[in-house]
């Protein structure tokens, strides 16, 4: 019926408004990484229940990426950031 | 014998009659009335059979989790299957009939099943109809279909209207009776934001069935009071009429609003129910409670009613379940009704209370057999005497409706929906609402607080506590007391022991002690196997009656606490939800918003016929008169291409503005070939990757100066590769400065094709487009001759010498006006996407018809494309893996029929010539077929193994579908101007 | 051969060239406004942002971190994008979207009320006030919504929807008598 992610940007929005990718732990590796790390990271995912950090983009809104933190099994919502901002503090 | 309006009494308006069908009757009844109880008063005790022995059933209760009285209101499209006649409100003219019965609601065919009841037992179709296995399908389940099912389901086309709706508030009361409506006060009278829903269309909730005073007035006045002060406060919304069915994540609740149920002709300007999706900080649950049903012999036949429904019909609607009433309880409440029926001047037959020592007062005069259990009910289609067993001795006393008190069982759906699991009250003999956290409160009844006097105050009080939480201060207010009530307890009784006959758990499904007993000693002990097997509680109902007996009574055959068996599990939605609401305005041309090209209203002029191309509506081809079939328009647009002039419609590809100093390094990044160096003023080919080495997309990007590209991507593609651009410049990149937004909108872009479209262009263009000047791939700004900016490509599809221009989107359709006209002499067309295929095909193009997910650059032609020299680009580190670059992948290569009146056709499979279709002989498969008006026979493009080192060799082309093999020679995809002459000259 | 093109809004065919009859719920079209997209380079979201409230020709529309509308009803396509190209030619990029949005300006006492069917954001005068923006989803459709006033909202929508956000704004507005009609020319 219905959903709500709170917007960084925006506020709070219906899921409607939102696309989901996955799994936002996943770093792009170095071109010059292993086979094993790009395989990992193009094909390999977990499925888990509970605390899970996921790329969703607020396509009808901001169109930004954030990263969403929550629980898979109660859509308990723990936090939402932009994917830049995660990104530039990751690499510091 | 009989049920009948009282001579006063009620808040129907007996100034008010209203006339109604019932299977034919004319009846009538007052405003305020239910249609059950105008049945009722009617003395329409009979309203429907039962599901699977077609038993004669009355009505139950007088709410939502009626079981039996399911009847279908309206004729024809707009009739309504499976209405609890125990919430529908009656109107003049409804037109009611009772179903799942044949020829009639008295004399039912189908009732010989209860003859074969001893064979019918839990779990019977399971076992019998396993063997043999081919009868389920021919002869079992045929035969079951036609003798079983409620009401039928509606065929036509729904003409009514819905509508969806958000509503936003800081409390939300779920049922607005005492503790709803004490709740509502307090939030509203702190400013909160409120919205108060109840199901019923009158608020009140219990309270309008109350014969207990309030302070220094009735309950029915104290809750006009209440709604009324409601009613002038701005931040409360009231909502009758409208079941609040499910809780769903970060407390949205979804609400269905009856706006036109009532009405015999609903206003076309409104919807008939209005789905709310409720977005609210903290919510009350008021929902009250359930009185539990009493499992005895017999006590399913019409006439059995619950106690606390008689006392509704009697108080609040004026009507007797009957004239001489037994009531078997095993707690207080049995006796309150006892007490308002014998207050009515209806006759109490006795009071058979399940319980040694209860201390309550029946009514001066009403005979009370204590410790006693009733085992039977007499008479045939309706109750005529209730048969008590006490000590071992059998008694009938005569009486023509049995009311049942069984206890309490707090509503607590909404809370249990999201996953919790109800609790086991030991104290209260009841299920409780688990602790959900504080965006869902329970209160009052529901929360096991029976009293009216608790009800207020525990409205009241928890309302106080969000008005807190939610950091507004609470206007002090203390609940009235109330006077002349009783505290409704009761002793667990879950079954009425020495029945002799079925004692029913499930009303509807027809699931009686027995079958739960089956079921436990067949190892479908567990509730939730229990309810599969037997059914209990599967009905549309949902079990609202019998979940609580069914646990009860497999817990005491088992000698465990209910609170070891638990209940089934609560989903929404709480009560039935048309598919109509759910919908809403989501249907015919509502169901997806249909996109238009800014050329929309020109290809119309020009005999278009339109095809759905994702969102957008396209051009498919255009008709001229004469032409009979789409292939005779398609042949003409395709060779007049190619002798003088087309223009197609194209805005619907993607468009994107790209700036930034880092603009070129992030499409370098992007696409698989190089960028870096692409001079202003030029277009260039993109393949863009997926990270897993397959192509993506394709499209040309074109620098418009140093920081600013313009890049293209294909119509079905176009909303995803601006994702994936973004999740690159925001996931991967953040520090690339680049900055970019989709101008699709902004441009009507047309091709212009074939050997005459320079001479046709030049006249409306100022700046020079000779070939010298503006030569293949060339881009970049020029000016219409009257001053007009537009933007030119040298860019071709087809093969031919062409052009996409692109002007400001309002004047698309002018522009393309003059170029049809300017072209006019020249012989121009307009043509489509079908046109646009064929020539594509012919100059061996590729589109998503090809690049299928599945298809690397080199597998299309395009291996030499990829760079090796970049560093990084999206694709670039898979794309180099071993199956990616193995010998024998399918690679692109055209086919033709060697006998070119054959026909070959997209999607057939590629065999070697004499071998059998099997997966191990797939040789590859045709992904583009069409007819060549060029060549003057079919072509395709195919993928073949090792294809590029075939051309000359045969395949078979074997189409399964079409019943077809055709035998095609392989050879290069271009079968057009291999060369580029037309595309350079 | 010099012409002259006739510029069409893709409302031309469904609305009367003349206003008609205004209900107390109506829908106002404006045939024409100005509007860029404004996205402001690394750092100068801010100035962009100040500069462009300073210059006072444009209506501000938010659609996301740096990202911009702004909309002129006085300017033309072509002069906006000129002005802003300079204002801000060292901060920000400019596109023109003059042709690829189309404005839908609704008011009155029940506005609020219809736009809720669509739209799943708060409205309440405290959460969403004047002159407050941002994309919102419109039943199917992404829009830009802004608060002009108390009972006053715009709604921005991408020219190729139009048709369809015009459609879904009368059945919405159906329970109101919702009335709808290009502006009155100035
Ligand atoms: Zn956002």
């Amino acid at each position: 019926m219905a959903s709500l992610i709170h917007c960084p940007h925006c506020g709070v929005r219906p899921k409607e408004e939102f696309s989901i990718r996955g799994d936002a732990s996943l770093v792009r590796p170095d071109p010059e990484a292993s086979d094993e790390a790009w395989n990992d990271y193009v094909h390999i995912r977990s499925n888990p229940r509970g605390r899970y950090r996921e790329h969703w983009q607020h396509g009808a809104g901001c169109r930004r990426w954030l990263v969403v933190e929550r629980d898979t099994f109660t859509h308990e919502v723990f936090s939402v950031t932009d994917a830049a901002i995660v990104k530039r503090e990751g690499s510091r | 014998m009989t049920a009948y309006r009282l001579a006063s009494g009620g808040l129907t308006d007996r100034s008010a009659p209203l006339d109604f069908r019932f299977d034919g009757r004319n009846l009538t009844g007052f405003s305020g009335d239910t249609l059950a109880s105008a049945l009722l008063a009617n003395d329409q005790l009979l309203v429907g059979r039962s599901f699977k022995y077609h038993r004669p059933r009355g009505i139950v209760t007088a709410g939502p989790s009626e079981p039996n009285a399911l009847v279908t209101i309206g004729k024809g499209a707009d009739s309504d299957p499976n209405t609890k006649a125990t919430v529908a409100e009656l109107y003049s003219g409804l037109d009611a009939r009772s179903q799942n019965r044949f020829p009639s609601l008295k004399y039912d065919i189908g009732a010989l099943n209860g003859l074969l009841s001893p064979f019918l037992g839990a779990g019977f179709y399971y076992k019998t109809f396993m063997w043999p296995a081919a009868f389920w399908e021919k002869v079992y389940e045929p035969i079951i279909r036609k003798a079983a099912g409620l009401g039928r389901a509606v065929l036509e086309r729904d003409p009514q209207a819905y509508e969806k709706c958000w509503a936003h508030c800081d409390l939300l009361v779920v049922g607005s009776g005492p503790t709803g409506l004490m709740a509502a006060l307090t939030a509203g009278r702190a400013g909160l934001r409120v919205i108060l829903a109840d199901e019923d269309f009158r608020l009140g909730g219990s309270l309008l069935g109350e014969t207990a005073r309030i302070g220094d007035a009735s309950a029915q006045d104290f809750a006009e009071r209440g709604l009324a002060e409601l009613r002038s406060l701005p931040n409360v919304t009231m909502m009758p009429r409208t079941t609040v069915f499910g809780w769903y994540d970060d407390n949205v609740f979804g609400a269905v609003e009856r706006m036109q149920k009532h009405v015999a002709l609903p206003q076309a300007k409104l919807p008939v129910e209005r789905l709310w999706r409720i977005i609210a900080k903290r919510a009350l649950l008021a929902t009250g409670a359930e009185e539990r049903p009493l499992v005895f012999g017999g006590n399913d036949k019409p006439g059995v009613m619950m106690a606390g429904a008689m006392r509704t019909y009697a108080n609040r609607f004026g009507v007797a379940a009957g004239k001489s009433v037994a009531i078997f309880s095993n707690g207080s409440a049995g006796y309150r009704t006892a007490a308002d029926l014998a207050a009515h001047g209806v006759d109490i037959a006795a009071i058979i209370d399940s319980r040694a020592d209860g201390s309550d007062r029946a009514p001066d005069g009403v005979r009370v057999i204590r410790s006693a259990s009733v085992i039977d009910t007499k008479g045939r289609q309706r109750v005529a005497g209730v048969v008590v067993e006490r000590s071992g001795f059998e008694q009938t006393i005569a009486c023509d409706a049995i009311g049942m008190s069984g206890g309490w069982n707090p509503i607590i759906h909404l809370a249990c929906q999201r996953g919790a699991k109800a609790v086991w009250s030991e104290d209260l003999k009841t299920f409780l609402a688990p602790d959900v956290g504080n965006g869902l409160v329970v209160a009052g009844a529901a929360a096991g607080r029976y009293t009216l006097a608790g009800c207020l105050k525990d409205g009241a009080e928890k309302a106080a506590a969000l008005v807190a939480d939610l950091g507004f201060s609470a206007v002090s207010h203390t609940a009235p007391a109330v006077e002349g009530e009783i505290d409704p307890s009761f002793t667990a009784l879950w079954y009425s022991p020495g029945a002799k006959a079925k004692a029913f758990v499930d009303f509807q499904n027809d699931v009686h002690v027995k079958d739960i007993g089956l079921a436990l000693r067949e190892g479908f002990g567990h509730v939730e196997h229990a309810k599969r097997y037997t059914t209990n509680g599967m009905a549309t109902d949902q079990g609202k009656l019998s979940g609580i007996n069914a646990t009860g009574l497999l817990a005491a055959m088992q000698g465990i606490s209910p609170a070891d068996v638990g209940t089934t599990t609560f989903r929404p939605f709480y009560t039935p939800v048309a598919f109509g609401a759910l919908a809403g305005t989501s249907r015919d041309e509502h169901a997806a918003p249909v996109r238009k090209s800014p050329l929309h209203g020109w290809a119309q002029r020009h005999g278009a016929v339109f095809v759905d191309s994702g969102l957008w509506f396209r051009p498919a081809y255009f008709s001229r008169g004469g032409e009979k079939t789409w292939r005779e328009s398609t042949d003409r647009e395709v060779r007049n291409v190619r002798e003088n002039a087309g223009l197609c419609d194209v805005s619907t590809l993607g468009k994107i503005e790209i700036f930034g100093p880092d603009a070129a390094e992030f499409l370098n990044r992007l696409y698989c070939n190089p960028f870096l160096k692409l001079p202003v003023g030029k277009a260039r080919y993109g393949l863009m990757l997926r990270e897993d080495g397959m192509v993506y997309d394709d499209g040309t990007t074109s620098r418009l100066s140093h920081e600013h590209f313009v890049m293209t991507t294909t119509t079905a593609l176009a909303s995803g590769v601006m994702s994936h651009m973004e999740y690159c410049a925001q996931v991967h990149w953040p520090d690339l400065k680049v900055r970019f937004c989709s101008s699709t909108d902004q441009w009507a872009q047309m091709a212009i094709a074939g050997p005459k479209a320079r001479l046709i262009l030049q006249a409306l263009v100022e700046d020079d487009i000779s070939d010298a000047a503006f030569p293949f791939l060339a881009a970049g700004a020029v000016t219409l001759k009257g001053g007009l900016k537009a933007r030119l490509f040298r860019i071709s599809f087809s093969g031919e010498l062409a052009y996409e221009l692109a002007v400001p989107a309002g004047l698309g359709e002018a522009v393309a006006d003059a170029i049809m006209e300017e072209g006019r002499a020249h012989g121009i067309c307009a043509y489509g996407l079908e046109a646009l295929n064929v020539l594509r095909i012919e100059k061996g193009h590729v589109t998503h018809a090809e690049f299928d997910g599945r298809v690397t650059p080199d597998d299309a032609g395009f291996g030499r494309m990829v760079s090796a020299q970049k560093p990084d680009f999206i694709g670039k580190r898979l794309s180099t893996r071993y199956g990616l670059t193995a010998a024998d992948r399918m690679q692109m290569v055209g086919l033709k029929p060697v006998e070119t009146d054959q026909h070959i056709r997209a999607g057939a499979h590629l065999l070697r010539e004499g071998a059998k279709p099997s997966t191990l002989n797939d040789q590859g498969y045709v992904s583009s077929a069409c007819f060549s008006p060029t060549l003057g026979h079919d072509i395709a493009l195919a993928f073949l193994k090792s294809g590029r080192e075939r051309y000359g060799e045969r395949v078979v082309v074997w189409d399964k579908l079409a019943g077809a093999e055709t035998v095609a020679e392989i050879c290069n995809p271009v079968f057009v101007d291999p060369g580029n002459t037309k595309l350079n000259s | 051969m010099s012409r002259t093109y006739i510029s069409r809004h893709p409302l031309d065919d469904l609305l009367p060239l003349e206003p008609g009859i205004r209900a107390v719920d109506h829908l106002d079209i404006p045939r024409s406004s100005a509007i860029v997209s404004v996205m402001a380079m690394d750092g100068e979201e801010a100035s962009v942002t100040a500069g462009l409230a300073a210059s006072g020709v444009v209506s501000i529309r938010f659609t996301g971190p740096g990202e911009l509308l702004a909309v002129s009803q006085s300017e033309t396509p072509e002069s906006l994008h000129r002005n802003l190209s300079l204002l801000l030619a060292e901060t920000a990029y400019i596109v023109d979207q003059s042709d690829g949005r189309v404005v839908f300006r609704l008011s009155g006492p029940n506005v609020r009320r219809l736009l809720a069917k669509g739209i799943a954001t708060d409205l309440h005068p405290a959460m969403f006030e004047i002159g407050a923006s941002s994309n919102v989803l419109c039943g199917h459709i992404s829009v830009n919504l802004a608060r002009t006033g108390e009972n006053e909202f715009e709604l921005i929508v991408m020219r190729s929807f139009a048709v369809a956000l015009f459609d879904d704004l009368k059945v919405m507005g159906r329970e109101f008598d919702l009335s709808a009609g290009f502006s009155v020319r100035v």
